[in-house]
């Protein structure tokens, strides 16, 4: 055969059957024709004619695919089961993958909002003398001294933030502002959408004071109007100018913060405290290795660099270390395992959607072999056997796609209203045109995945044309195919039950942890007292005082009390500590506790109960008596088997100078439970409690690390729903002082829930993938076995004609779909069994090989599957004979 | 039924004179449009079996002593009514033209 009618047969299969000797003739003839004219009209001849083959062939194809779908459209409208369980099967599976997608995206893959965010980290610190791994920021000093050394940074900020009170633009209202040094705008790379920000000078000591905007702050105080720009408002008692708004998206370091003030700091003011957060970008092609070890290296040289500074030399020797992370995975904390997770499961699923479709055409292309068998022997080439099955599940997918895409629409928004708010970007999340491009892309890989599967099992021989027509069994293999697909389904469905299984049990054990006080029925909320208009310690005091006697008297509250720190609300005060009895060991690490100072009857209020001894009652704030209550892992820890009450301790700060000054002992009177700091799941931390009374106030001396108790949260028990009560509390607070803002309004319950809620989040997508999962398992089952059943419909009708027991065709038919399951299962207890270490870490409470997980959701997936092969069973047994015969 | 490519009527007129072979009729299209029209194989053979399905052409009896891998086609009475009617409707288009003084009068 010569080449040109090889190349005719390759690309236009048609034109080689009617017409290739003819073509292939003329060819020939004009070949010769071409010969005559050289070799240059031999080139453009054998050129057109190849060239015009191509051309032939692309108008063919593009003529033959709206054909081809316009065929494959009405063939599935021919079965019409097949294709609703097949685009809804894909709907689901493809809005899964498409909405959790969005998750990861916003989330974990692209957090920051910032220009080349990679390069971006955070400067923070750990002691390893003072066992503090990381977490204590940074200092002035150290900031100078990195701006001043070190190469591998190409610029970075520092800043604090705090609650403030807003005063003359309506009512006082409490607000978070971040103070910041002006390079903070370069370090992230941003710059207001209005007006400017901060210039050098501003951030000086002694430069005006200025103020940039939030976009919501500007929106809900200014209605977007730019002339608010040159405008004073007035924070903290401080009237500042408003030079700049920022643009929406720009939340730095969280959403809450809605101003930003310059942080007036200069390198002449000396080491100063850990009291800053600080943010660097790396300078070009310098990796975040390199920059950690030159940073820790600069570490060393801080008591050099501030001669005769103090805090340098009382923070030489705690074993500083450098531990800011990228800002990228800083922001996005332990998230970002549990979400990679979750996509890694719906695209599970979506094999698991791919499998049960793959399934559904295999059994399809059972039916239709005949109808393949017949086309190939009428000379359809392969590639045209490819179209007719490739068209189909285009088809299907686009389908499966377009309604995939609205559940991820519905399923995002969702997610959105559900998830923790300390999720980055949560707010953000969309389907967006990322979003819309991987869900095509998802379908396209399905569509040719199904599609290439059932192509792949139709290339069979002629032999389909020889059997007699008569609804046969399939062979044996084909069998095998199908029953390994259903098989690997059991056993992806079942490795996802049970992860989310153990992320329930983990939530419920969570949620059965005794927080140590009582949630029902109590509201709790802050107020800070401004420090001009409190000065002391003593009219705080007074202050506090009077407010909880006004809140007692409202109707509803059956008790109230103040502490400077409520369990799980972070941050709490912690120091070193002196204990009694005790010396102090050179090089040994102090014992570190959280302190809280509390109203009296605060255990009482919030429902901590007393252990041993009692709690702290009215004569010891009122007399300021050096008495302390411990929590029970400070006692066992700390104090060991010596009995507590009476046992004596202090803190640490100030330090006893030589011989003159004794520590401020406070004597142990009362141990109570435990109260969770941070977490619900943490190990407990040692807590001591102290009068009210002994706490610092503005006025106290500097040095002294007490409890600051200007600004406490209140809680408030009450015989009514606790936010019913918040208009009273409201009216109250504005009777003692119209100025006085009140912040972070919650019940108890809701600062439990709140602590757990990331924790629910994971498990909410868990559970999602997994019910997807079990539910197109169980109609990938279904659907095989009752095809299976309807396939095999004159055998089974022979069967019973020749006197079977219509029972024990039942019996075969479910022990089939059993082993096929059983096999599963199988499978999926050994991925199950070997993945576990993949999800210890998410797990409190339960082991990741939980016997009673395994054998319930084993229980259920086996069960769930004998049911869906129960009933074409069912169908089967009842077979009547003779109409099983005639529909042949 | 889409209108009738001038490829495509150029093969019906070059079937009007009695059955021919694709080579031939590939010569006679060129003659005939003085070059313009020049097709390659592939595309000569795109347009007769168009032309076939639409039932405008057929095959017809090779005659004897040639190539037999040479094909004959020839125009059905649907072909010839079909190439009448392309004809007239350019004759009208030409009528059209002259009336507006876009084409000289006939001498």
């Amino acid at each position: 055969m010569s080449l040109y009618r090889r190349v005719l047969r390759l690309l236009s299969p048609d034109l080689e059957r009617d017409y290739g000797a003819a073509m292939e003739d003329m060819f020939d003839s004009k070949r010769d024709d071409a010969r005559r004219k050289g070799v240059l009209g031999l080139v453009i001849f054998t050129w057109r004619e190849f060239g015009g083959l191509m051309a032939v062939s692309a108008s063919h194809i593009i003529s033959t695919i709206g054909q081809d779908t316009r065929q494959a459209a009405r063939r599935l409208m021919r079965s019409p089961s097949f294709t609703i369980a097949s685009v809804l099967t894909l709907a689901l599976a493809i809005g899964a993958n498409g909405a959790i997608y969005a998750v990861v995206k916003h989330v974990v893959i692209d957090p920051l909002p910032y220009a080349d965010s990679d390069g971006l980290i955070e400067l923070d610190h750990g002691a390893q003398r003072l066992k503090v791994t990381n977490g204590l920021g940074l200092t002035r000093g150290i900031y100078f001294h990195y701006l001043n050394r070190a190469q591998s940074i190409q610029s970075a900020a520092v800043y604090q933030s705090a609650d403030r009170t807003l005063t003359g633009r309506g009512d006082p209202e409490p607000i978070r502002v971040t103070a910041t040094t002006p390079s903070l705008a370069q370090v992230l790379g941003v710059a207001p959408v209005v007006g400017r920000w901060f210039t050098d000078e501003e951030g000086r000591p002694g430069g005006p004071a200025v103020v940039v905007l939030s976009h919501g702050f500007w929106t809900r105080k200014f209605g977007r109007d730019t002339n608010a720009i040159g405008q004073s408002i007035v924070i903290g008692d401080v009237p500042r100018q408003i030079i700049g708004v920022m643009p929406a998206s720009f939340a730095f370091p969280d959403p809450r913060v809605e101003l930003w003030t310059p942080e007036q700091i200069a390198p002449e003011m000396g080491f100063g405290l850990w009291s800053y957060a600080g943010v660097a970008r790396l300078r070009d092609k310098v990796s975040y290795e390199s920059a950690r070890s030159e940073l820790t290296t600069l570490l060393g040289g801080l008591a050099q660099a501030f001669p005769g500074d103090r805090g340098a030399i009382g923070n030489s020797d705690i074993g500083l270390s450098f531990t800011g992370r990228l800002l990228k995975e800083a922001s996005v904390g332990n998230v970002r395992q549990a979400l990679w997770m979750l996509l890694a499961s719906v695209a599970t699923v979506l094999l698991i959607a791919c499998a049960n479709i793959a399934n559904l055409f295999l059994v399809r292309s059972d039916v239709r072999q005949r109808e393949v068998a017949v086309r190939r022997a009428l000379g359809a080439g392969r590639l045209e056997l490819g179209q007719y099955f490739l068209s189909e599940s285009f088809l299907l997918s686009a389908f499966g796609g377009g309604l995939g895409l609205g559940l991820a629409v519905a399923a995002t928004r969702m997610l959105v209203t559900a998830g923790p708010s300390t999720l980055p970007r949560l707010r953000e999340i969309q389907v967006d045109s990322p979003v819309i491009a991987y869900i095509a892309l998802l379908s396209a890989i399905a569509a040719v995945a199904f599609g290439t599967i059932a192509f792949a099992r139709s290339s069979f021989s002629y032999a389909a044309l020889s059997d007699t027509g008569r609804a046969n069994t399939v062979t044996r293999d084909r069998h095998r195919m199908r029953h390994v697909l259903l098989g690997g389904q059991v056993a992806l469905a079942l490795v996802l039950l049970i992860a989310a299984g153990l992320m329930a049990r983990t939530f419920q054990n969570v949620r059965a942890i005794d927080p140590g006080f009582d949630v029902a029925s109590a509201l709790t909320f802050r107020i800070g007292l401004p420090a001009r208009q409190f000065a002391t310690r003593d009219a705080a005091l007074a202050a506090h005082s009077q407010l909880l006697d006004r809140f007692k008297e409202l109707p509803g509250v059956s008790g109230a009390a103040v502490t400077s720190c409520l369990p799980l609300s972070g941050g709490c005060h912690g120091n070193s500590l002196l204990i009694e009895g005790q010396p102090r060991v050179p090089g040994a690490t102090l014992p570190i506790a959280v302190f809280r100072a509390v109203s009296d009857r605060y255990f009482e209020t919030i429902g901590t109960r007393v252990l041993l001894g009692r709690g702290i009652d009215s004569n010891d704030v009122d007399h300021r008596e050096p008495v302390a209550v411990v929590n029970d892992v400070f006692a066992k820890k700390f104090l060991g088997d010596r009995n507590p009450i009476g046992q004596r301790v202090a803190s640490n700060r100030p330090p006893p100078s030589a011989g003159t000054m004794e520590p401020e002992w406070l004597t142990i009177v009362g141990v109570v439970a435990n109260t969770p700091t941070r977490s619900v799941d943490e190990s407990p931390i040692p807590t001591l409690y102290m009068p009210l009374s002994m706490g610092d106030g503005p006025d106290s001396p500097p040095g002294r690390i007490g409890p600051a108790i200007s600004v406490l949260t209140y809680v408030l028990r009450t015989s009514t729903p606790p936010l019913d009560l918040v208009p009273q509390v409201r009216q109250a607070v504005l009777a003692f002082d119209g100025n006085l803002p009140i912040a972070q309004v919650a019940s108890l319950q809701e600062v439990l829930d709140r602590a757990s809620a990331q924790m629910q989040f994971t498990m909410v997508l868990l559970v999602i993938a997994a019910s997807v999962s079990l539910l197109l398992g169980t109609i990938g089952i279904y659907g095989v076995m009752s095809y299976t059943v309807s396939r095999r419909t004159a055998e089974i009708g022979v069967r019973i004609a020749l006197g079977a027991e219509p029972s024990g065709i039942a019996a075969q038919i479910l022990k089939q779909g059993a082993v096929v399951t059983g096999i599963g299962m199988a499978i999926g207890l050994a991925a199950a069994f070997a993945g576990a270490r993949f999800i210890t870490s998410l797990l409190y409470g339960i082991s990741a090989r939980d016997p009673f997980i395994y054998v319930t959701t084993c229980g259920a997936v086996f069960g769930i599957a004998l049911l869906a092969c129960w009933l074409p069973a069912r169908r089967a047994a009842r077979l009547n004979p003779v109409s099983a015969l005639r529909a042949e | 039924m889409t209108p009738l490519s001038d490829l495509a009527f150029h093969v019906l007129l070059a079937l009007g004179d009695g059955p021919s072979h694709g080579y031939a009729i590939g010569k006679n299209v060129e003659g005939r449009s003085g070059g313009r029209l020049d097709p390659t194989t592939g595309t000569l053979y795109q347009v007769l079996q168009r032309l076939a399905e639409d039932g405008l052409i057929a095959s017809a009896r090779s005659p004897a002593g040639t190539d037999e891998r040479r094909k004959y086609f020839a125009l059905t009475a649907q072909g010839r009514r079909v190439a009448s009617e392309e004809a007239g409707r350019l004759d009208a288009l030409v009528r059209a033209a002259r009336k507006l003084g876009l084409y000289p009068q006939r001498a």
